[in-house]
């Protein structure tokens, strides 16, 4: 049987996702010494091995979906967005964020009759939560900073991931309201988790064990 | 030139001779399983009224368009709906079971640019009008069969219950979008979130059983711990019916190939009792779902009992290629070449050949040059020329 392999989402998960790795007892040189190459070897303690493959997070569910990747590590933010079917099995614990509606410092955003327009990299995430809410909302898509959008006045608020809330500050915008807690976690394609259970379980447990 | 010319809608794709070759044979190995084993071919209209799926399917996964009167159409989403629709009409007075199969497209929405098609190939069959143990051993035994008669590497086929879901479900003290909620993560294995849910719940029984349901898949392992995290009787009623299953079904020779998974839930509602789906290596989703749906009939008017299911005939069309299991198109062997007046000899002595199993082909130019230019080119290993004394040519 192929060995199993893993999504890693690139960049901001990635140095956390090689930290477990590593206190797994993984062999994770490869991961660390990658020059150009997308999938990597990984070395499991009991001598078996893995395959490991960085991607960008969206594309993290759609490889685990189809069932070219076992398993990924993707950040819940992504897994709101996308959505998908695949099993999320496990929370892990690091790339904390929140998902948060903003708007300019003193503005009242739920005032007034007008409908507001709401700018976000998360369209759907937006769509779900205002939906929720019983209020009709222009929702317009931005693909970089966000916080742009209401400074420039193309929007009266933005939804969007919040760390610590320094950028927001700093760009005259402040919290409205949390939506919804981010981590990054753990995803199984449906398929394999029935064809190769006992693997992925340990797999699992194991990288449970070491959270 | 116009814009969309040159291209199939999104979700769509042309078949080309392998592929064409490995859905035809998909088509007659079920076709063949299910004839043997007593099952009549119905096919139901591309097109129905948006009525037969309303409220069962989602609409915005159904195509839609109008009659010329106005009224709403779709095309089939689904197969068992209008099949329930036809038994409840067209054999309203037949003996019972009625055994069915069909193997046609249903068409449904994706996303775009997902990589899923929109018209997916099905095969399936429906078993109406018996409540037996038996109807629903037979059916489950039919997928497996059908799993194993492709021959394309390792299988499962998980059965889990709807009655022991709902039960307990039932048993919490939660509302009608929690309880939506809870079904989700159980059904995305969402161990995390659905804790996170259970944990704002009055604590009873019910709450620590379903926060093991997610886990609750593998042997008959999994009936025993089940039984002990929770004792209603239609629990224990799902999980003693799920044992008998998959003892017959391990009787059968099945044991390494059957899993339990008591956190089955289905997308269709429709569903009354015992469901099952079906994986295969390189699958990425499921390739069988089926199950139970006593209830279903009812929507048109005829109080039937009936189980049955659909298998994805494109994925096991596409895994046939990737093993190597179809070889390409029969070659042609002959280029039939006729001298010019000896035309229909020169078909004549085609259809000979046909006929004793040779594949030829009938050259169409005007001289022998170019016609053996053209086997050549199509590796055709010998060309006839027909008309006056008969010469054949390497």
């Amino acid at each position: 049987m192929k060995p199993m392999r893993i999504a890693l989402t690139k960049g901001r998960l990635e140095k956390d996702a090689l930290k477990l790795f590593d206190s797994m007892g993984m062999d994770t040189s490869a991961l660390y010494d990658k020059g150009r190459r997308l999938i990597l070897p990984v070395g499991m303690p009991d001598g078996g091995q893995f395959e490991a493959v960085l991607a960008k997070a969206a594309d993290v569910i759609t490889y685990v979906e189809h069932g070219v990747c076992d398993l990924g590590i993707v950040g819940k933010d992504i897994i709101a967005e996308y959505g998908g079917s695949f099993y999320e099995v496990l929370d892990l614990g690091f790339g904390k964020c929140r998902f948060a509606l903003a708007a300019p410092r003193g503005s009242d955003f739920f005032k007034g009759y007008s409908t507001k327009i709401v700018a976000s990299k998360y369209p759907n995430v937006a769509r779900g939560y205002f939906d929720r809410k019983g209020m009709d909302v222009g929702i317009i898509k931005i693909e970089g900073s966000v916080e742009l959008a209401p400074l420039l006045e193309l929007s009266n608020a933005i939804i969007d991931i919040v760390e610590t809330g320094s950028t927001l500050r700093e760009n005259g915008l402040e919290v409205i309201e949390d939506i919804m807690p981010v981590s990054a976690r753990l995803i199984v394609n449906i398929a394999c988790m029935k064809l190769r259970k006992k693997e992925i379980e340990a797999f699992v447990s194991k990288m449970e064990e070491c959270l | 030139m116009k814009k969309y010319v040159r291209v199939t809608p999104e979700g769509t794709r042309d078949l080309l001779f392998e592929e064409c070759i490995a859905r035809r044979r998909a088509e007659s190995i079920l076709s063949n399983l299910f004839l043997s084993r007593g099952f009549s071919e119905v096919m139901t209209p591309g097109i129905e009224f948006f009525d037969v799926f309303d409220t069962v399917l989602p609409a915005q996964s159904m195509y839609k368009m109008t009659d010329a009167q106005g009224r709403l159409l779709v095309m089939r989403p689904d197969s068992t709906l209008p099949i329930a629709r036809l038994t409840a009409t067209r054999l309203k007075d037949a003996p019972l079971p009625i055994r069915l199969f069909y193997t046609q497209d249903v068409y449904r929405f994706n996303q775009a640019q997902s990589g899923y098609l929109d018209q997916e190939f099905q095969a399936g069959i429906e078993l109406i009008g018996a409540a037996s143990e038996m109807a629903d051993i037979e059916v489950l035994s039919l997928a497996a069969k059908a799993l194993e008669l492709f021959d394309i590497g390792d299988y499962r086929l998980e059965i889990g219950h709807v009655g022991f879901f709902m039960s307990l479900i039932d048993e919490l003290d939660a509302d009608d979008d929690t309880r939506d909620n809870i079904r989700t993560f159980i059904e995305n294995k969402n161990y995390a979130a659905l804790g996170g849910v259970l944990d704002t719940l009055p604590v009873c029984k019910a709450v620590d059983a379903v926060r093991q349901l997610p886990r609750l898949f593998g042997g008959d392992e999994v009936l025993k711990a089940a039984a002990s995290l929770c004792g209603n009787e239609q629990t224990r009623c799902a999980l003693k019916f799920l044992d008998t299953l998959y003892k017959k079904l391990c009787e059968l020779g099945l044991s390494q190939k059957v899993m339990i998974d008591l956190g089955l839930v289905h997308q269709h509602e429709y569903y009354t009792g015992v469901i099952f789906r079906g994986y295969i290596e390189g699958g990425g989703d499921s390739v069988i779902s089926g199950g139970r749906y006593d209830t279903l009939l009812s929507r048109f008017g005829c109080d039937l009992p009936a189980t049955g299911f659909g298998i994805n005939m494109d994925l096991l069309a596409r895994r046939m290629l990737a093993c190597g299991c179809i070889e390409s198109t029969a070659p042609v062997q002959v280029l039939v070449h006729a001298k010019p007046g000896h035309e229909a000899y020169a078909l004549k002595k085609a259809d000979e050949m046909a006929s004793k199993g040779v594949v030829c082909e009938v050259s169409v130019f005007s001289s022998i040059n170019e016609a053996r230019l053209y086997a050549k080119n199509r590796r055709i290993p010998k060309v006839l020329e027909v008309g006056g004394d008969i010469r054949s040519q390497q």
